[in-house]
């Protein structure tokens, strides 16, 4: 890459493509197979509990890793067995990785120098990255000097010092604390959407993902198991164990049977607004958005009531299952109250209780 | 809790005293005449001279080119050592190597075995290269405990350095070379600063092999103070004068890096225990 394009934003690059990516550790099967498309200048996350396999796909994707079997595309290029530094792409660690030795502005310049941009070009680029992210004034410092924050800013900007194809962020937010979290986030979307890079995205915080990508990625035990839309991952979880990963508090489940075709969880008739398909055992998903207290329907009883404020939450159990429902007004109901709950028709999952999958 | 203060002081000035007293009985002895080291009993008050320093830099028995002879082997050692240790100790923290544990018994066996016992195949294999009494033999021979130990000292300083920190140099376009020498080496300068020291005390010191190995023309200091012994008499002054001579560099160097050899030894031990 030149250094003339540091100017401005690039676009129509950055396509990236996992084609059936596998990564064993000794016995263990770290990845069975990734397929994953990645559009130019998308804001990608990769979703899912620690251990899934999300970060070793994104050091297979900065060719920190070698992919045991599967080929790595970025532009219909293939990448697969280039070096980190041949494939055009910034990352930013969890640890940030910054040189100790070396000034915040000789950290952000460090990838410019190592391509030999001229002194003056390196100076000018490394203060628009600096004030891009607002370090601007702490160039001289060294990385022991800045904070958590700071040291979290230095790392992006020598990500976005040179123009990468692809920025790669692994969990870049889980070290700051939850105020500056929530901060960063939105600024991390905002420089993003300015700079028009294609970002791939490694966090574990459902939320975080949710908020920040365009589209995500969920990772489990090593699989993708469903990818799209925030909203639509929201919206249609493709299996059980996604449902259960996917929005806080996350939905509730519980055994339930189809026979003669309608649904039932307890023995208690559960409303669908269509019929619930095929005769047998299954797992309903309700949200506990769509869970309400009502004169009728399942029997439980009160466990906790947590007030949030402009929210509330009860914890109830229904046949043995623990129930949570999100409220906006605070109900009438204290704990150790017998009361029912029923569900939103529209908004009831079912799931195939052998398989798991969406039904 | 101040028992145990005033305990550990006094074991602590007992330990010392062991060290220091002898040091110190050389340092006095250096500038006395060698009637007045000779005298019984000792004399604590006696007029002070240059006299043995004089003899020993300067006059028939002069120790300089023992000292230069010292410096170029130790020299020559710790700059050979230093070469090939950073590089493989690099190596042997970031590779998964199948034989690194065993490699690194080994590098522990070499620092256990007694250098006596070596010195007969050392000497038979350097009289048959006709390396007896040369730099490049003795140096060679300094080469074959230092560089284990040096290895064994800096692989624990590379292991400290962070993965990430190479990941995100090679990201950042710097290759392999590059990235151990603008980001790893920096973070390990200390580490590199006590292994020198310590090869060059070690090479400095030793007085078996050189003793041995070398001859008239390589007669490193250590070897060379046994002149002033002989089986007439002994010069304890010049003796003396000419230890403190070769304890010199030792002393400033040990001053000089003492924070680093300290905190160099913990890290060692810590890490050379979990191995």
């Amino acid at each position: 890459m030149d250094s003339a394009s540091a100017a401005s934003p690039r676009t129509g690059v950055g396509a990236v493509r996992l084609e059936h990516i596998v990564k064993r550790h000794g016995s263990f099967t770290a990845l069975h197979g990734i397929d994953l498309d990645v559009r130019p200048g998308e804001f990608f996350a990769l979703l899912g509990p620690s251990g899934s396999g999300k970060t070793t796909t994104l050091r297979i994707l900065a060719g920190l890793e070698p992919a045991d079997d599967g080929r790595v595309l970025m532009d219909d290029v293939d990448v697969t067995s280039r070096e980190p530094g041949e494939r055009d792409v910034a990352m930013v660690f969890q640890s940030y990785a910054l040189y100790p030795h070396m000034t915040v502005a000789e950290n952000i310049g460090f990838p410019l120098r190592m391509i030999g941009t001229p002194r003056e070009e390196t100076a000018r680029a490394v203060r628009d990255a600096a004030a891009k992210v607002h370090i601007d004034h702490l160039l001289d410092r060294r990385p022991g000097q800045l904070s958590g924050g700071q040291q979290q800013r230095c790392a992006l900007a020598r990500a976005i010092v040179r123009k990468p194809r692809l920025f790669l962020l692994d969990e870049p937010l889980s070290n700051l604390d939850a105020k500056l979290r929530l901060e960063t986030r939105v600024e991390l979307r905002k420089l993003q959407r300015s700079l028009g890079v294609t970002t791939v995205y490694v966090t574990h915080d459902q939320e975080e993902a949710m908020t920040i990508a365009d589209r995500l990625a969920v990772f489990m035990d090593g699989r993708i198991v469903q990818t799209g839309t925030p909203d639509e991952v929201f919206a249609r979880p493709a299996s059980v164990a996604v449902a259960g990963f996917i929005g806080s508090p996350p939905m509730n489940l519980m055994q339930g049977e189809v026979r003669n075709g309608a649904l039932a969880i307890a023995g208690v008739p559960v409303a669908l607004d269509r019929p619930p398909g095929a005769e047998g055992r299954v797992v309903v998903g309700v949200r506990p958005g769509a869970v309400q207290l009502a004169p009728a329907g399942v029997p439980a009883r009160v466990e906790l009531v947590e007030s949030l404020g402009d929210m509330t939450i009860v914890d109830v159990s229904a046949g043995g299952h623990a129930i949570k429902l999100r409220t906006p007004i605070r109900p009438p109901v204290r704990e150790g109250d017998g009361v029912h709950v029923a569900f939103s028709p529209n908004a009831v999952h079912l799931f195939d209780a052998s398989t798991g999958l969406r039904r | 809790m101040k028992l145990r203060t005033v305990a550990l002081t006094g074991a602590a000035s007992l330990v010392l005293a062991v060290w220091v007293v002898p040091v110190a009985w050389a340092l006095l002895t250096s500038f006395k005449t060698e009637r007045d080291v000779l005298a019984y009993p000792p004399v604590v008050v006696f007029a002070p001279t240059l006299a043995n320093y004089r003899e020993v830099l300067f006059g028939s028995a002069s120790i300089l080119p023992n000292l230069a002879s010292s410096l170029v082997v130790s020299g020559a050692a710790t700059i050979l050592t230093m070469l090939f240790a950073i590089p493989a100790a690099y190596a042997l923290a970031r590779l998964a190597l199948p034989m690194k544990r065993a490699g690194g018994f080994y590098v522990l066996a070499t620092q256990m075995l007694p250098p006596v016992g070596l010195i007969i195949p050392y000497y038979l294999i350097l009289q048959k290269l006709g390396g007896l009494d040369s730099y490049a033999g003795l140096t060679t021979i300094y080469l074959t405990f230092s560089l284990p130990f040096a290895i064994w000292l800096m692989v624990s300083y590379f292991e400290d350095v962070p993965l990430e920190m190479e990941e995100a140099a090679l990201l950042d376009r710097a290759g392999r070379l590059r990235a151990l020498w603008y980001v790893i080496l920096p973070q390990v300068r200390g580490g590199i600063a006590v292994t020198t020291v310590f090869v060059f005390l070690n090479a400095w010191n030793e007085f078996l092999f050189a003793v041995v190995l070398g001859g008239n023309r390589v007669r490193p200091v250590t070897v060379a103070m046994f002149n002033f012994i002989s089986v007439e008499q002994t010069l304890w002054a010049k003796l003396a004068a000419g230890a403190m001579l070769a304890m010199a560099p030792v002393i400033v160097i040990g001053l000089l890096a003492q924070r680093h050899i300290v905190k160099g030894l913990t890290v060692g031990a810590v890490k050379g225990a979990r191995r």
